[in-house]
């Protein structure tokens, strides 16, 4: 199946590393057992089982980087690694991308999986920001999720697999973007989704959090974001940093790097160590650093 | 209440003779065992219902989605993380009064250790249960032993709260031999079937020899001094699950001490408050004073210094530097919403129990337990406060959501409020409410210590009261302490470790370059007839790609200082082939624009992938009404790097496979050691019976 495919395999078996039974010992051997040798042999039990489940995680974690998607991305030389480049001085926060993707993924009014927010400039203007998923290589969502829900694919998309969320809104805590929304009622009854139920093309599904995919299911086929396409100013890129293109909505395509490099590229929240995936280009006098 | 204080002298009740102490303890220890009063079972059945109304509830939430609980994306987390927090926070006061009076050998420990224990355990396992209606898919949650994610805060959460969990209950129930025993042994008509039969098994082979003493007081100090860093394991993590997120107030280091005092301090009044209840339900004035509840009074003013210092250098700092986030939710917390609320908190939760225990005229039974029904709804609205102020913050608006009180979280939380009670209720209903057996091992020790003080004429005082006798402080347990401050100290480190990102990204340069040749040249030209034309040659040559273009006028002449545009074809974002332009060369004398990829600051882009790649060349004539013209060509890219360098790994990343090693290790060994307590205790007991000589019936 497809969505087995494409997800990351569950690595981990804690009770292998946990109460290992004591030692079945004799009596007369039990005489003989003091109780620091008992404590002793329990814990280098216990290291071994422990020493075990790691080195299983890592042969899983190989295992799946050689299917093509791990946590640990570009590691392999992956053929894409997705960004976003979001010119802000085109920007005139008529929400369409907003628009388009909610229609998309079918999704609630108040559920802004791209979110433009108007906020103030050092002059005190203001300027429209959409802030997708920043598709954070250090994403710390994916680093907090209780039952590893979120997985990274080694294009560099983080993903929520709503079929194992617990929907412990850890993750929501976590994202210093805002960008995740729950599901905290039954969602929107669903017309025909484009393709089957899938972290890149997720199904809402009630108790469980869902975020901004790229379009995860569109982009192998060559196809822009719901939101790219949608951006009648032509504001937002969709990038592949291997690549080094990009291209709007508009038919406008860029060489990445270039790109990013003539216009002073800034990232949101740089300082927070996430190494997000989106770049934005500013006009003048806006500020996008300066950590919460 | 009243009572106590006009007919007893704080400061004198606790002399109690040996004989009345025993017959006391044993007699109290009976009287839940019989037929239970009206009262008995007008509360019960109140407090079920009250636990029916929260199960009600929390079904119409499992139906409708955590929306009717009030939940939205502007406030995730609120009440039931604040309700968690609270209930696993309220069982550490059974581990203060027992495990840490225990190890400093307080005598005056022994009528309130059963209940104590008794409402940790019942306590930590509602603050777990909790946990469900707080998660969004709560039949999912088994995922948390068969998949869990090892770099998470919760799931270390979920592993240091079942430790504790299991910790407790070993600490609650090892005790319960000995006392099963005298009960079994002399009371066998008060117990009842189901209790005889119970206590029988429990008891079987316990005689009270000196050497099944000595393993259990071992075992029971080994616990004692287990479960104090188990209990700060449990309280510190709890706050890395918020502390470990980028949220203004959340992200700081002083959470976890800050949690650990909370729950001490909360942990500290309800046991006042289940001691007041059970002692004035169960007439147990004799055996629970006036004397424990002022020296619990005092534990509790320790805290709630301790704790009102915590808050003031949590908040202070923060105010002081004024960052974005910060501020606006400390300004939030003390000046605006919640201005009412937290200063209610301060005064109510903090000042006004320190004064009831400050002040002599209120340090009695009712001041206490004032001082305690106070402290504990306080300290839940401090952590909802806590919660809820950073959880409604956006980070990225700089605004501030609301979270409305729906009826069915409430009705959960004062279900889970009501099942305390009810829990103790029904608990003691089935295993002693008292130690019976550390009541009266005590008693003969003081009654040994005041002959001893009558000899040397001293007049009885509290200073000179004598300690323990039996050793819990043997060698065994205290080669066990430098382990446990280690386990503790390296838990803490290692889980800050892990926080700085277990998983790192590995540096790996992906599409590495092959050895640089001349590659194959093909070129096709497009020109419009009557205009000017270009044709364009592309050649990859030592690793370049160098695209020469030529460019010649309408008049058929070379075209000179011309701009032409350099792109390449990309298919990747749908057909038809977009250009990607590469940049703009002028045309030299002879019509020629060269561009060498990759060779100047301006034009870095290098082709990322082999095989054939299709370039361009267009000029744009200056007149109106001219269109441009595109010359193409397709060279075959032997030599291609991907333009992507991964971020480089966090500088602790490598760390995190050791610490998961060890972590588990540390779990792993704990969970052993207590249950071979467990087993120690056992083998001991046992071991009796098949010597015929101690057996008993």
């Amino acid at each position: 199946m497809e969505r087995q495919d494409a997800m990351q395999d569950r690595t981990t078996h804690p009770e292998e590393g946990l109460a290992s039974p004591p030692p079945a010992v004799t009596l007369k051997e039990r005489q003989a057992l003091s109780r620091r040798l008992l404590l002793g042999t329990l814990g280098v039990t216990a290291a071994g089982g422990a020493l075990t489940m790691v080195s299983y995680q890592d042969d899983a974690q190989a295992a799946t980087t050689s299917r093509g998607v791990s946590a640990a991305p570009a590691a392999t030389g992956a053929e894409h690694a997705w960004c976003m480049v979001i010119d802000l001085r085109l920007c005139d926060g008529c929400k369409a991308c907003t628009t388009s993707c909610q229609t998309r993924h079918q999704l609630r009014p108040e559920q802004t999986w791209i979110k433009v927010t108007e906020m103030k400039d050092a002059a005190g203007g203001t300027f429209n920001m959409p802030r997708p998923c920043m598709m954070c290589e250090d994403p710390p969502c994916m680093y907090i999720c209780p039952v590893g829900a979120n997985i990274r694919t080694d294009e560099g998309l983080v993903l929520v697999d709503t079929d194992a969320c617990i929907g412990s809104r850890a993750c929501m805590a976590a994202c210093p973007y805002e960008a995740r929304y729950f599901n905290w009622t039954d969602p929107l009854p669903q017309k025909r989704m484009p393709t089957a139920d899938s972290p890149q093309m997720p199904v809402p599904q009630k108790g469980t959090v869902g975020k901004c995919v790229f379009c995860a299911d569109r982009l192998p086929h060559g196809e822009l974001p719901a939101c790219v396409s949608g951006c009648p100013m032509g504001v937002l890129y969709i990038g592949d940093l291997v690549t080094d293109t990009a291209v709007n909505g508009q038919g406008t395509a860029v060489v990445l790097s270039d790109f990013l490099r003539a216009n002073d590229a800034v990232r949101y929240k740089e300082e927070l160590g996430t190494n997000p995936r989106v770049y934005y280009i500013l006009g003048h006098g806006q500020s996008l650093g300066g950590g919460a | 209440m009243s009572t106590d204080i006009i007919s007893t002298d704080a400061l004198t009740t606790d002399v109690i003779t040996t004989n009345t102490l025993t017959t006391d303890a044993r007699a109290a220890s009976l009287r839940p065992f019989g037929k239970p009063s009206l009262l008995w079972w007008v509360t019960v059945v109140a407090l079920a219902l009250v636990i029916g109304a929260g199960i009600a509830a929390w079904v119409v939430q499992l139906k409708s989605g955590m929306g009717v609980a009030g939940y939205n994306d502007h406030a995730f987390w609120a009440i039931y993380i604040a309700d968690v927090v609270t209930f696993i926070g309220v069982s550490y006061g059974g581990a203060v009064v027992s495990a840490i009076l225990r190890l400093t050998g307080a005598t005056w420990r022994a009528p309130l250790t059963r209940l104590a224990e008794g409402t940790a355990v019942v306590t930590v396992l509602i603050g777990a249960a909790l946990i469900v209606p707080h998660i969004g898919n709560p039949v999912r949650l088994y995922e948390l032993v068969t998949h869990p994610n090892l770099s998470a805060p919760v799931f270390w959460d979920f592993v240091a709260v079942m430790t504790y969990t299991f910790a407790s209950i070993v600490f609650f129930a090892l005790p319960l031999v000995p006392d099963m025993a005298v009960l079994h042994q002399g009371h066998e008509q008060s117990l009842g079937k189901r209790r005889t039969t119970l206590y029988a098994k429990v008891s079987r082979g316990w005689t009270g020899a000196p050497k099944q003493r000595a393993v259990l007081a071992g075992a029971l100090g080994l616990v004692s001094i287990m479960i104090i860093p188990l209990a700060v394991s449990v309280h510190s993590v709890l706050a890395w699950a918020f502390a470990s997120t980028d949220r203004p107030w959340w992200h700081e280091s002083i959470w976890a001490p800050q949690f650990v005092v909370a729950a001490l301090y909360s942990g500290v009044a309800l046991v006042i408050l289940v001691l007041a209840g059970f002692r004035r339900g169960y007439h147990l004035q004799g055996l629970i004073t006036p004397r424990h509840f002022i020296r619990l009074g005092f534990i509790l003013a320790t805290f709630a210094a301790t704790y009102i210092y915590l808050t003031f250098a949590d908040l202070l700092p923060g105010s002081y530097v004024g960052e974005p986030g910060t501020a606006s939710v400390f300004t939030d917390l003390m000046v605006g919403r919640l201005a009412l609320w937290f200063w209610m908190f301060a005064v109510v939760g903090g000042l006004i129990p320190l004064l009831l225990v400050a002040l002599p005229w209120t340090r009695n039974v009712t001041g206490m337990v004032i001082a305690a029904t106070l402290v504990l709804p306080m300290m839940w609205l401090k952590r909802f406060l806590l919660v809820v102020g950073p959880a409604t913050y956006d980070t990225v608006t700089r605004t501030f959501g609301t979270y409305h009180f729906t009826w069915v979280p409430i009705a959960i939380t004062l279900a889970a409020a009501a099942a305390v009670p009810l829990l103790l209720m029904l608990l003691f209903r089935v295993v002693p409410l008292l130690s019976i057996d550390e009541i009266e091992e005590i008693a003969q020790m003081q009654e040994i210590g005041k002959m001893e003080k009558s000899l040397t004429a001293r007049p009885h005082s509290e200073s000179g009261e004598p300690t323990q006798p039996v050793d819990h402080h043997g060698a065994p347990v205290g080669t066990t302490t430098g382990t446990s401050h280690r386990v503790a100290g390296a838990t803490g480190v290692l889980l800050l470790v892990a926080l700085m990102g277990m998983l790192g990204i590995g540096t790996a340069h992906p599409a590495s370059a092959a050895i640089p040749h001349v590659a194959s040249v093909s070129s096709s030209v497009r020109t419009s007839t009557g205009a000017p034309t270009i044709t364009i040659k592309g050649v990859e040559a030592g690793g370049k790609v160098q695209l020469t273009a030529t460019l010649t006028g309408a008049n058929g002449k070379p075209q000179a200082d011309a701009p032409v545009v350099f792109s390449f074809n990309t298919t990747q974002f749908g057909a038809p082939a977009r250009p990607v332009p590469l940049g703009s060369v002028t045309t030299d004398k002879a019509g020629v624009a060269k561009l060498i990829l990759g060779a100047d600051a301006n034009h870095l882009y290098q082709p990322t992938t082999k095989g054939p790649q299709e370039f361009g060349a267009t000029f744009t004539p200056t007149t109106a009404d001219a269109k441009p013209i595109t010359a193409s060509v397709t060279v075959n890219i032997t030599v291609a790097r991907s333009a992507y360098t991964p971020a480089p790994p966090k500088p602790l990343a490598g760390l995190g496979n050791g610490l998961v090693i060890a972590l588990f290790a540390i779990v792993a060994a704990i969970w052993l050691t207590l249950i071979a307590q467990i087993w120690r205790v056992r083998r001991v007991r046992l071991a009796a019976v098949q010597e015929p000589a101690t057996s008993t019936t």
